[in-house]
């Protein structure tokens, strides 16, 4: 059989999560022995039009980004998408809590806020294009999770990721509820897979692996009320990688 | 067994003695509060502790194992993990837990990954010296404990005390210098710390005999407690997490990149999680948040003690009372919410 043919794409993104693939260091040798990647513009020069396998790092914000992306997903067998901005549209979402996509511009950019490069418009999380087959969740994401979803794949496994909260792995770490030290932490409402990473150095989760597909928010208002905050408390903290992404939490 | 006394500044010399002659796991300050971790100074043990965020389980059922390697299509070597340590320090509580884990994982599959660290361990049991905010283990008729340990200790004031109750506990307080024989002061001290604690390691306070609770739950199943509480459940499973008698696992294999080995993990689990009861093809069969918050307590009090005999699987730690933020977890409140309405008898 021969090797499949793995491609890496970036749209509206910071390129960290192809960093943790360069991160991989000699790890990429053995993904090398297993696949062909074909194109991948931040590790090699080549491109290929040819490809069974497309890694979709970023979010869509322009037009000729969803036209090339679905260009991209009528040649790929397999699409996946890569980091926080392209499963859940991530930080680059912030703008979409705004009406006004100029005054946002003006505000980030100032006077350069009309160079044609800057020209975009709401974020587009990727699977609101095109269809994703799976998701490799984090901001960044997390290295061993991404080797173990490509084997899988591989060995034509489905792989298995978590729906269910942080405080699964946070708990079986041995920390203490970070809410216990005053900290609005996300971690009841979003999915693991990280490790608990953040909270197990002290900080409150973020977020960035998006929610678990039925976080309940009668439980978050429920203990927002009994630690004595407020909705908007918790939205606050909800926006950096919650933003225009369900649950609503109303008043 | 003969039961030895000894002051606190020689007991300092013997735990120094143990971690020269073996591995030891002894509970340690975390921030302001408590866990089990490797020890490397007498200095750093805190038998003081009231309640240690993760039960010593950990050990013995650790939250990721290999239990074995792989060829594809080909042989498998089971990966057993064979060596000794020492625990030091754990609550009655614990032990009891661990004596239930104990007849579970030996029965019907001898579990020998489990079996196996399990008979490599050493059990130093200690009383509890100071009760933690939710602690209901004399509920649970769990706040003493006379088996299933090799050492006791008891803090006594000024010294411990220390009774052998196997072969290797008695082999290791041979390395006890300064140990002597207890006055019948001391073990009358010790009679009343057992008595006191019997009775005050009682947070929250079951309203029946703990044997009662599997009857109390064979009319409870239809009860809108499940679903009242179930409203603001997480399925964060932060109760199953830090519980010291659940030890529901999760096997999974992961190739390695020549497709052609790989290893078989094991990882805790828990009733509560999404996707627990996921089967082929995608079917869920406890979908529902309330069947799941009730199935843990079932689990507790009427299904895992037809596996033990009739212990109730709760031992009263109270650390899923600790650790539940939307505060619904207490088995007592609920179990008393049950008697209220439904009656004893």
């Amino acid at each position: 059989m021969a090797k499949p043919k793995i491609a890496i794409f970036d749209f509206a993104c910071c390129e960290g999560c192809q960093l943790q693939i360069v991160n991989l260091e000699e790890e990429i040798l053995s993904l090398l022995g297993g696949a062909d990647v074909v194109e991948w513009r931040e590790a090699m020069s080549e491109k290929s039009d040819e490809y069974d396998i497309a890694l979709i790092e970023g979010s869509i914000t322009r037009l000729e980004d969803e036209e090339r992306l679905l260009l991209i997903r009528g040649r790929a067998k397999v699409l996946i998408a890569l980091g926080a901005c392209a499963t859940i549209g991530g930080i680059n979402k912030l703008k979409n809590n705004f009406d006004d996509l100029d005054e946002v511009k003006k505000c980030v950019y100032g006077r350069a806020a009309s160079k044609p490069h800057l020209h975009t418009g709401f974020t587009k999380a990727i699977d609101e294009v095109v269809q994703v087959d799976y998701y490799v969740h984090g901001c960044p994401i997390d290295r061993k999770e991404f080797t173990y979803i490509v084997r899988s794949l591989l060995m034509g496994k489905t792989p298995e990721i978590p729906d269910f909260p942080v405080c699964v792995e946070c708990k079986a770490k041995g920390n203490p509820c970070l809410w216990q030290y005053d900290q609005v932490c996300l971690g009841p409402i979003i999915r693991a897979g990280c490790g608990a990473r953040c909270p197990s150095n002290g900080f409150r989760c973020f977020g960035c692996r998006g929610y678990t597909s039925n976080p309940n928010v009668d439980a978050a208002k429920d203990v927002i009320t009994r630690y004595g905050l407020s909705v908007d408390d918790l939205k606050t903290k909800m926006v950096l990688f919650g933003s225009k992404q369900e649950p609503t939490i109303y008043e | 067994m003969s039961v030895k006394k000894i002051t606190k500044s020689d007991f300092a010399g013997f735990v120094s003695a143990l971690i020269q002659r073996e591995s030891v796991i002894g509970v340690q300050a975390k921030g302001d509060r408590f866990d089990f971790a490797p020890l490397e100074s007498a200095k750093d043990l805190r038998l003081d502790y009231d309640v240690t965020l993760q039960p010593p389980k950990k050990y013995l059922l650790p939250p990721m194992e290999v239990l074995l390697t792989y060829e594809v299509g080909g042989a498998y070597q089971s990966q057993i993990d064979d060596k000794k340590f020492i625990l030091l320090g754990v609550h009655p509580y614990d032990v009891v837990a661990i004596n239930q884990m104990d007849e579970l994982f030996s029965q019907d599959n001898y579990d020998a990954h489990y079996m196996t660290r399990r008979q490599n361990a050493t059990i130093i049991a200690c009383d509890v010296a100071r009760s933690s905010d939710h602690v209901f283990a004399s509920s649970m008729g769990a706040a003493v404990v006379r088996e299933g340990y090799d050492i006791l200790l008891t803090d006594i004031g000024d010294s411990y005390l220390m009774e052998a109750a196997t072969a290797k506990g008695n082999e290791l307080l041979a390395l006890a210098k300064g140990a002597v024989e207890a006055d019948p002061a001391a073990l009358r001290r010790r009679e009343d710390i057992w008595t006191h604690n019997r009775k005050s390691l009682n947070k929250h306070e079951l309203k029946c005999d703990p044997a009662y609770l599997p009857r109390l739950l064979a009319k409870a199943y239809k009860h809108p407690v499940w679903e009242e509480r179930a409203k603001t459940c997480f399925n964060c499973g932060s109760c199953n997490q830090v519980c010291p008698t659940c030890y529901c696992f999760n096997v999974q294999d992961d190739v390695n990149w020549d497709l052609q080995t790989g290893q078989r993990t094991r990882a805790w689990d828990g009733c509560l999680l999404e996707g627990f009861t996921k089967v082929a093809p995608n079917h869920e069969f406890r979908k529902n948040r309330a069947d799941r918050f009730r199935h843990r307590l079932y689990r507790k009090a009427a299904y895992v003690p037809q596996k033990i005999h009739g212990q109730i699987a709760c031992v009263g730690c109270g650390r899923c009372v600790g650790a539940c933020l939307p505060d619904i977890a207490n088995p007592v409140s609920v179990y008393n919410r049950l008697i209220d309405d439904l009656g004893i008898g």
